[in-house]
């Protein structure tokens, strides 16, 4: 079993990298240590500390989810140093994992309702865990229908292609609605952004969750319109990012008042948030 | 409770027998500084002070630590762990400097995640705790249920009465070592001077020069997170060095971080860390939550006021004084708290 209160990192092996944009990449990786696989245990929403010896750590949240076999996937944006030398490995070497941390979105209590995902570019990442998850073939039937709402500033920066324009539309009961806020000449979808696209699509609050990830900017213009909609703050779920050093709630930085991000978080109902200090 | 009595004349001999059987910290004068590090006898140790420089959180949380040694290749991992903590003895810590050790004790032994480095030394030390004998001008223990001959958290404390000390046994563990060395520690007059300590709790309470008043502002920082306060000229005095944090024995704020030694080969150290420094929240991609010194600032006496209070049920200040006596602009938690209260009366 892993041990998650230990600082140490177990070794993984990298066993498939996907460019998803110029500084997006997918990383999966297995444990070289099948125990370790075996008994992750890890759940949709949650993060993991991933390490680059000589270089540091950093927090980067699990973009598979569990059903999807014995791996983990990490979607990283290159926008550090850590980050750069990920972006220079290749298949087959290694790096360190330790986790799974934080909190995972409430998939007990969404059994029975429709699910409404909105995401902002990069940000599509922690929440497909819960995507895959819900429509995985386990847990399928717990759920109703899937709808995916994601927009990024062009088609070139739009993560996950193979997901939104062929798996996911091929499965039961989905709808995927696409959005860029630049057209071009590969691009004959919808031009415009986020918040518009939705109060376009006008999804009704009834018996539905709402599942929203992006940048700062969009999550302040799309709140508005999910309320407009009708969308109660606990049916908007959302999650963080912070920087982090332990995972552990004990380093001190990820704090939001008294919670700690990492071990309260990552993921938030807009309810909770609403009663925390606006400082995140 | 029991309670044991050693001659102050046989101190020296007991530290020197200490130093011999664990690792003994102590508190020592380096300079003008006084801080806490490992003796090898009696000696050494400096007992005629009454707030050290230094906390000795360091014991238990140092200030630089390595969790493991590396070696990387890219295509190999190697990880090695330091092995556990030696036994070891805390002897001289004042009593609010104890407290402080049991509020770190939550964050690193409780709640969902433990932490094996803090444990294993925690474990493996027997504190020994030395009542003050006088209290100075920025002291104020006991606004946070302190005391200057408080025994809470210590295993043995000492007290200073004459020509001897009153030793209260407070654990087991303190027990076991007070039983080790019957020869130094006896029983013989242990009542009469557990009356004349109680004397000097009282006389040492009246001492107190600050006048701390908490009343209505926990409560008013729990409904007020944006108070035009935390725009104040004494917040804005902050200069960012961080000093408060380095010698708040409450702070338990860390970094980590890796130090290369070679082409493959290092070590993963964690470091004390402060809240004060913006890159402490700066996030990779150029966010920060706590942009400016008024949110550091805030952030820090919420901590100390409210955040631990919430989280823990335990106060995240003990009145130590040292960022009061610190603190190269002159910001005064005390004047804060008082401040703050006169913000809630007005509310």
């Amino acid at each position: 079993m892993p041990n998650p209160t230990a600082l140490t990192p177990y070794p993984v092996t990298i066993t498939k990298i996907v460019d998803e944009t110029s500084d997006v990449k997918t990383f999966t990786v297995v444990f070289d240590d099948p125990d370790i696989m075996d008994n992750f245990g890890n759940l949709p929403g949650q993060v993991c500390m991933l390490s680059i010896f000589g270089e540091g750590e950093s927090t980067i949240s699990i973009t598979s989810a569990p059903t999807r076999g014995k791996f983990l996937e990490f979607t990283v944006k290159r926008v550090g140093r850590l980050t750069n030398i990920m972006h220079q490995m290749e298949v087959g070497q290694k790096f360190g994992v330790r986790g799974p941390y934080g909190n995972w979105f409430p998939f007990d209590i969404m059994k029975g309702k429709d699910l409404f995902f909105v995401g902002g570019g990069f940000a599509l990442a922690p929440i497909r865990s819960l995507i895959d998850y819900a429509l995985s073939e386990q847990h399928r039937s717990e759920y109703g229908k899937v709808e995916i709402l994601y927009g990024s500033r062009s088609y070139e920066d739009l993560c996950f292609k193979s997901d939104l324009f062929e798996r996911w539309p091929s499965l039961s009961n989905t709808a995927i609605y696409t959005t860029v806020d630049r057209g071009g000449d590969n691009w004959q979808g919808r031009v415009g952004h986020v918040p518009g696209y939705v109060e376009e699509v006008a999804p009704s609050p009834e018996n539905k969750f709402a599942i929203i990830a992006g940048p700062p900017i969009m999550i302040k213009f799309a709140l508005p319109v999910m309320e407009k909609l009708g969308f109660k703050n606990e049916q908007i779920i959302t999650t963080l990012e912070m920087r982090m050093k332990c995972c552990l709630g004990k380093c001190g930085r990820c704090n939001i008042g008294s919670k700690f991000v990492c071990v309260d978080g990552p993921v938030f109902s807009l309810a909770q948030l609403k009663g925390m200090p606006q400082e995140y | 409770m029991e309670a044991r009595v050693v001659n102050k004349g046989q101190l020296p001999e007991l530290l020197d027998k200490l130093a011999k059987d664990y690792d003994l910290i102590a508190p020592v004068q380096e300079e003008t500084v006084v801080l806490f590090r490992k003796i090898s006898g009696g000696k050494d140790a400096f007992l005629e002070y009454t707030n050290s420089d230094v906390s000795p959180k360091g014991c238990f949380l140092p200030q630089n630590e390595k969790t493991f040694n590396y070696t990387y290749t890219g295509d190999s991992i190697e990880i090695n762990k330091p092995e556990g903590a030696q036994k070891a003895v805390l002897f001289g810590a004042r009593p609010c400097d104890i407290k402080a050790i049991t509020t770190l004790d939550p964050v690193f032994e409780g709640e969902k995640f433990g932490d094996e480095y803090y444990s294993s030394k925690r474990e493996n030390t027997v504190i020994i705790g030395l009542s003050c004998s006088k209290v100075l001008s920025t002291c104020f223990c006991y606004a946070f249920e302190g005391g200057p001959c408080d025994g809470t958290g210590s295993d043995l404390l000492f007290t200073e009465i004459g020509d001897k000390y009153y030793v209260e046994v407070n654990t087991e563990k303190g027990k076991a070592l007070a039983d080790a060395y019957s020869q130094i520690f006896s029983s013989q007059g242990a009542d009469q001077l557990a009356k004349d300590k109680e004397e000097l709790a009282k006389k040492l309470a009246g001492e107190f020069v600050r006048k701390v008043d908490l009343t209505g502002v926990k409560e008013l920082l729990d409904n007020n997170f944006e108070l035009a306060f935390w725009s104040g000229d004494e917040q804005k005095k902050c200069i960012g060095c961080g000093t408060c944090t380095y010698v708040c024995p409450t702070c338990h704020c860390f970094d980590i971080f890796d130090y290369p030694t070679g082409d493959f080969d290092g070590a993963r150290l964690r470091c004390w860390d402060s809240c004060m420094y913006p890159e402490y929240t700066l996030m990779a991609g150029g966010h920060n939550p706590r942009p400016s010194r008024k949110e550091r600032v805030r952030n820090r006496f919420m901590h100390k006021l409210k955040y631990h209070l919430d989280r823990y049920n335990m106060v995240g200040c003990v009145g130590c004084g040292r960022c009061v006596r610190k603190c190269p602009v002159n910001i005064d938690i005390t004047k804060i708290i008082n401040d703050l209260k006169e913000v809630a009366q007005n509310a």
